[in-house]
């Protein structure tokens, strides 16, 4: 277990909040740690930052985020990892397609390479880290185009040579089947799972037998099509079957 | 081509190399995943009568010489268990490790593993880190006999007990399981580790089971006790992650190995290392096949 000490914590917005700290691993964009909140729990968090500066990004959802959230400057964040596959370089036009804190997945390569982002959420208090340039889906439709970003990005697929997804699994299913170009080549996703080990032993990530913590997290268009139980059922943390609600 | 089959039990194996319970098969494409890399059988993570959660993370922990967990016999539940594996594919290569309090409850589950189809039990003996079943069951000799015998006598199964190996004298576990068709020799070491800077304990139950490299010397020696006392066919488990440790357990007279903790060192390509590697070796020391090596050290 390694730790970090925590440079800043930023308050994006009322729910999503951004862990800055200093480290000397090795990572490339779409790693994730495992972030342990000791007498908590252990929790995968993708690196939303890595370089001179790393950071974690997150919605508080539960125990463990609502603990992470209440840290303070100076205190010792523990984690193992990097772990899972980074996402490959982009080629020609890029586009990134973030369904709510999947965005914080993306943003290492956002912030590296050239290309249009489409992000969407519930509401626009939900949204965090805009740019003016991003393209923004709401469902409500206070801000930005008003339905998901599934409906938001498809229009405008055939413009893009290279297309990172990364979001809640039922958004990145229904993206999956309606994307209608030919050449499927550059399009990767990068699905979250329930993690119990991250070191590819435990199965609780299993897609079809593929491990999303160790041969992914980020798999291809050609991958996730043959994989019937993406976006349809998962685990719960006893390994029972669990079905995944469908995007409307 | 030297011969690597063998048999455990009523059962001939073309490979003497299986996936171990509890790493990479709770679900059942990762069960097929195993097969299709060359495991002659694959052994379920072990199931109860009612759906568990298992503890909180951290679950696992790796450390220098292997790895500790407490996972806290997660499972779906044989209700759920029967669901997803009723039209496995090939059930002849799988054996279902089950857990429960008492023969009822053992009793319960064998018949619901027969009913599915299943051929092979593996009874989980040996768990080190929850309360009432696993090792708590496996450290009393008159209830595992009364187990092993009431299953042995109404089903028709072949039944493998799976024996832990903290506990004072393994061979005495070994004979009250006498009337089982094989022995799994060892289940995880209990053990536990600290991080000493959050000043906790790694496992969030504190207590765990230790696997890997570091207790092969104590698996080897648990199969080499229990070889010395009995005749019958013993499964090897615990810190093989090359064929030469496999070797190692064959000479003091393990008929098969299982591989678990060897996964996060080797990944789906031990199978093929460790069967390829028996081979080499059978055909460079002049030995004919498997069976010429089995108890060769504990026979002479
Ligand atoms: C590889 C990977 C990378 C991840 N990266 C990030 C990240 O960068 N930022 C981030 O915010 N989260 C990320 N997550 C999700 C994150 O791990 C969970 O939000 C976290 O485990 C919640 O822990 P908790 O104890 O706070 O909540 P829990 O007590 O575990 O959960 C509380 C409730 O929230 C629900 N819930 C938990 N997570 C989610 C979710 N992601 N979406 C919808 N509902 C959820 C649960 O089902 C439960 O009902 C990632 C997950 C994986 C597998
Ligand atoms: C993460 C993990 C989970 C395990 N779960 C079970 C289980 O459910 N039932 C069981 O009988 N053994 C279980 N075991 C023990 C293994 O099957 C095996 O006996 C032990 O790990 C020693 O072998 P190894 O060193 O090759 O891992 C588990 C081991 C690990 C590491
Ligand atoms: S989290 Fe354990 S195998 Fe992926």
């Amino acid at each position: 277990m390694n730790f970090s000490v925590i440079k800043e914590i930023v308050n994006e917005n009322d729910s999503i909040f951004t862990i800055r700290f200093d480290s000397v691993m090795v990572a490339k964009p779409g790693q994730f740690l495992m972030v342990w909140v000791p007498g908590v729990k252990e929790v995968p968090m993708s690196l939303s930052s890595i370089g001179d500066d790393f950071a974690i990004t997150f919605k508080v959802f539960g125990e463990s985020t609502k603990k992470l959230a209440s840290m303070k400057k100076g205190e010792r964040m523990f984690y193992r990892g990097p772990y899972g596959n980074p996402y490959p370089e982009p080629e020609g036009k890029t586009a990134y397609v973030a369904g709510g804190t999947g965005l914080a997945s993306l943003l290492p390569l956002i912030r590296k390479y050239k290309g249009d982002v489409y992000t969407g959420a519930r509401t626009r208090n939900d949204l965090f880290l805009l740019d003016d340039d991003f393209r923004i889906a709401t469902e409500d439709g206070s801000l930005g185009f008003r339905g998901n970003v599934v409906d938001l990005f498809v229009k405008e697929e055939d413009e893009y040579d290279t297309v990172y997804v990364c979001g809640p699994e039922a958004m990145m299913r229904s993206l999956l089947d309606r994307m209608h170009r030919e050449k499927h080549g550059n399009v990767y996703f990068s699905l979250e799972r329930l993690m119990k080990c991250g070191i590819g032993i435990c199965d609780s990530c299993s897609v079809n037998g593929y491990r999303v913590c160790k041969e992914g997290t980020v798999f291809t268009y050609e991958q996730l099509k043959k994989m019937d139980e993406f976006g349809v059922y998962r685990r719960s943390g006893s390994g029972k079957i669990e079905l995944i609600a469908k995007v409307q | 081509m030297v011969s690597i089959s063998t048999s455990v039990g009523d059962i001939r194996l073309s490979n003497p190399v299986m996936l171990a319970s509890g790493i990479l098969d709770e679900t059942s494409g990762s069960m097929k995943r195993a097969l299709e890399s060359g495991a002659a059988i694959a052994v379920t993570k072990s199931i109860g009568s009612s759906e568990r959660k298992g503890y909180p993370t951290p679950v696992v922990s790796v450390i220098a010489t292997g790895m500790l967990n407490a996972v806290g016999l997660a499972n779906p539940g044989i209700d759920s268990f029967s669901e997803e594996f009723s039209n496995f594919p090939v059930k002849e290569k799988v054996a279902v490790s089950i857990f429960g309090k008492d023969t009822e409850e053992f009793l319960y589950l064998a018949r619901r593993v027969e009913g599915l189809g299943f051929k092979i039990l593996e009874l989980n003996l040996s768990c080190p880190h929850v309360a009432g079943v696993g090792s708590e069951i496996g450290q009393d000799p008159d209830l595992v006999e009364d187990i092993i015998r009431e299953l042995k006598s109404r089903t028709n199964l072949q039944i493998w007990a799976k024996l832990t190996p903290s506990i004072t004298n393994i061979v005495t576990i070994a004979k009250a399981a006498e009337k089982a068709d094989a022995y799994v020799l060892i289940n995880t070491v209990k053990a536990t580790g600290v991080d000493i800077y959050a000043r906790q304990f790694l496992l969030s139950n504190k207590i765990g089971g230790y696997s890997g490299p570091g207790i092969k010397p104590i698996a080897l020696r648990a199969v080499y006790d229990v070889r010395k006392e009995s005749e019958k066919d013993i499964i090897g488990v615990g810190g093989i992650n090359d064929w030469n440790d496999a070797v190692e357990f064959f000479l003091l007279g393990a008929s098969a190995v299982q591989v678990g903790t060897g996964l996060y060192y080797r990944d789906y390509g031990i199978y093929d290392n460790i069967n390829a590697g028996i081979a080499r070796y059978l055909e460079d020391e002049g030995f004919s096949s498997l069976d010429d090596i089995i108890g060769l050290m504990v026979k002479s």
